[in-house]
């Protein structure tokens, strides 16, 4: 059985026992004996913990905003390329240096060029933790490919209501610096700055 | 004897700012005659035409891994005999066994330094 259908089945499962806990508690209301009462109450914290639990894993599932698991996996990849860009713009500089060093004298060259050797040296730590970022998006890709299939068998209704309230205010405008794909370039900015400043 | 500073070195790695720094190390080395290659592939193909004295290449590559760029060296009769370097992050003992058991001339795990790497290209050239 692959994973996709045993969601499916577990979410079943899942939509057969809370249709039995409601039922099951409903009839026990019915019946109106107190001694019942007891075991009511924990049936119904049963069927609130799984109502709640199917609306958590909704929640987690989605969102546009800027915390869902995609999100995260692109801000990561962001991070990658930030640091690769960063690392090649130290190392032109490095060359520069390395290329005025041999007009000097031995002694100026000899020591430029073990400064820049330690340069190109520690630029590595990009690669590495490029690497590490890449390893660490994969695995949020992983979880929320299954927490996807999961919040499916759970019912889309149910995931649809769970999802995260989005933030409103100015709260609603702290959303860090933007993926570069989605970003406004500063030409753009400036342009719509102007069209602003001509609409007021 | 002394080592070759002219011969052709073929330096393979997916990620550019490890080309860069690797070029630059080779440079500081003396050895200018270098070409890249993003993947196993491209740099098979690119050896198809032209051998190399060197190769130079990262591990964890797509469509064609480091791993198995040395196998197809290896398998190659007009390439086999050509040094193989790997510089890897992949430091786990299995790999080792892997690259060597593949025919590896050396093994460097990344994070490494110039010393490093000029020991391990005189290491690979024995008797220059």
């Amino acid at each position: 059985m692959t994973a996709a259908s045993n969601d499916s089945v577990v979410g079943l499962q899942i939509d057969r026992a809370q249709d039995y806990l409601d039922r099951l508690i409903r009839e026990l209301h019915a019946l109106g004996d107190e001694k019942k009462q007891p075991l009511v109450t924990v049936l119904e914290y049963l069927a609130h913990h799984i109502r709640v639990t199917r609306e958590e894993i909704g929640a987690l599932k989605l969102g546009d905003g800027g915390d869902s698991l995609t999100s995260t996996a692109d801000e990561l990849e962001e991070v990658v390329a930030e640091t690769a860009r960063a690392a090649n713009e130290i190392m032109e500089a490095a060359e520069v240096v390395e290329a005025v060093a041999a007009g000097t004298d031995p002694q100026t060259r000899n020591a430029l060029q073990a400064a820049t050797t330690r340069i190109y040296e520690a630029s590595a730590f990009q690669d590495i933790t490029g690497q590490r970022i890449t390893k660490v998006v994969r695995a949020f890709q992983h979880i929320e490919m299954r927490i996807e299939a999961l919040a499916q068998a759970c019912g889309e209704a149910l995931s649809q209501s769970g999802s995260r309230e989005a933030s409103k205010g100015d709260a609603a405008l702290l959303n860090g610096p933007q993926l570069s794909r989605t970003a406004a370039t500063q030409s753009e900015i400036d342009s719509l700055f102007e069209s602003l400043d001509t609409a007021s | 004897m002394s080592l070759n500073k002219n011969m052709r070195v073929m330096i393979v790695d997916d990620y550019n700012t490890m080309l860069r720094i690797l070029r630059n190390l080779l440079r500081q080395l003396d050895f200018n005659n270098v070409d890249e290659a993003t993947n196993g592939q491209e740099a098979l193909d690119k050896l198809h035409h032209t051998p190399a004295d060197l190769i130079i290449s990262d591990w964890n590559m797509a469509p064609m891994t480091g791993l198995d760029l040395l196998k197809s060296v290896r398998g190659n009769a007009n390439l086999r005999k050509t040094p193989f370097i790997m510089v890897t992050a992949e430091s786990k003992t299995e790999n080792v066994i892997a690259a060597k058991q593949a025919g590896v001339s050396n093994y460097i795990v990344k994070p490494f330094n110039a010393e490093t790497l000029r020991a391990k290209i005189t290491s690979v050239f024995p008797g220059a």
